[in-house]
């Protein structure tokens, strides 16, 4: 090989040095090593390699671009420069990395929240089952009687003034509890019967009869249960449960009775 | 034999970057995106990457003006990655926030199923 050219050409790439680069040899190398620890980190790492391959491998691009480079003289400023971007596409995979698990993580937190939310939600409705078995119990023992038309509640005539049709407010308690229970059994329909003593006359008894009916149904009806729920009948003197002939057995004869459906709301024939 | 040297000079006088670097238009679109991209998902001043990334392309501007094509290129190429480093910070750090709220939101469903059982 002649001499002479290759000397000129190495005065020629020292001179082109000398005048542009003037930027650190240091920090061009310094750039270059850090660059290389950068990239040596996310290539390693699985999860950048998965969820950012692009930015993994545009790092590495830049990286051994900068690594060429770095054989020049005069080089140092593109060598940072180059290395510069190679550090930052290592950055934005890590970033990019680490969203990733995050959505992977939110995407997972969320399946468990609905899956707790149905958890909570079926408790919920199973202790609304407790509670509706334990009015149920509550409501069999207020003196229900499991005749052959169904569960039967009698409210006796102390819940009445005598000759009037207005529920006294002593029948509060039971009535709220009677409304509960049909809240917690939405399939339940309930017939209300009147009845009365045989005193006076007849025909006003079949009336004063049924408007007593009728003022439970309209009490359990501005308590929010459905008016088609509840059927109306009031039976006056007939189908004494006692004796006419004692004050006891009158007063016995005097009540309103709740008749209760079966929970698919099926309720036995009318008298 | 006597051509060598010239492809040498050729050589570093492309990598020094001489005046004939085209100007680098289609960057400056590129790295003003890709600010405007950080900004749209939420990054603020109070981030150094978009900081750098706001002062770098604003120098890149300045050195389109004085035809400094290569700094110009190379300011917009970095100001372009330090934007969508500042991005994706972003979309991190909102992402740790759902991460938390999602747990606050757990713990409070396995305390409330404590209870309801």
């Amino acid at each position: 090989m002649n001499r002479v050219p290759r000397l000129i050409s190495v005065c020629l790439l020292l001179g082109s040095a000398g005048l542009y680069g003037c930027a650190g040899r240091q920090d061009s190398d310094q750039a270059l090593r850090q660059a290389g620890a950068d990239f040596q980190k996310v290539k390693e790492d699985p999860d950048v390699l998965r969820s950012a391959p692009r930015d993994v491998i545009r790092a590495g691009e830049l990286l051994s671009r900068a690594d060429r480079l770095s054989g020049y003289l005069g080089s140092s400023t593109d060598v940072s420069h180059y290395a510069y971007l190679s550090s930052r596409y290592s950055a934005i995979a890590r970033e990019h990395s680490h969203l990733l698990l995050n959505q992977e993580a939110l995407a997972k937190q969320e399946l468990e929240r609905q899956r707790l939310q149905l958890a909570l939600r079926e408790a919920k409705l199973a202790s609304a089952q407790r509670q509706g078995q334990w009015l149920e119990d509550q409501i069999v023992a207020l003196a229900t009687t499991q005749t052959d038309r169904g569960l039967v509640l009698t409210l006796g005539d102390t819940l009445f003034d005598t000759g009037q049709a207005e529920l006294k407010t002593s029948a509060n308690r039971t009535v709220l509890k009677l409304v509960q229970f049909l809240q917690l059994n939405p399939a339940r329909i309930v017939r209300i019967e009147g009845y009365t003593d045989s005193t006076g006359d007849k025909d006003e008894n079949l009336q004063l009869s049924k408007d007593r009916a009728q003022a439970v149904a309209d009490v359990l009806t501005d308590l929010g249960i459905a008016e088609k729920r509840i059927q109306v009948q009031g039976y006056g003197d007939d189908f004494a449960v006692a004796a006419n002939t004692s004050e006891r057995g009158r007063a016995m004869n005097r009540r309103v009775e709740i008749v209760f459906s079966d929970e698919k709301g099926h309720l036995g024939a009318a008298r | 034999m006597s051509i060598r040297p010239l492809f040498a000079a050729l050589a570093v006088a492309s990598l020094a970057g001489c005046a004939s670097d085209p100007a680098p238009t289609e960057q400056l679109k590129l790295t003003e995106q890709a600010l405007e991209q950080a900004k749209a998902v939420g990054a603020t001043d109070d981030q150094d990457d978009l900081q750098m990334a706001q002062a770098k392309y604003a120098q890149a501007r300045s050195a389109m003006l004085g035809k400094s094509y290569k700094d110009a290129r190379m300011q917009a190429e970095e100001a372009e990655l330090d934007a969508r480093l500042a991005e994706a910070k972003v979309l991190v750090a909102k992402s740790e926030e759902q991460l938390h709220q999602l747990d606050t939101r757990l713990n409070r469903l396995h305390k409330q199923l404590g209870s309801a059982q």
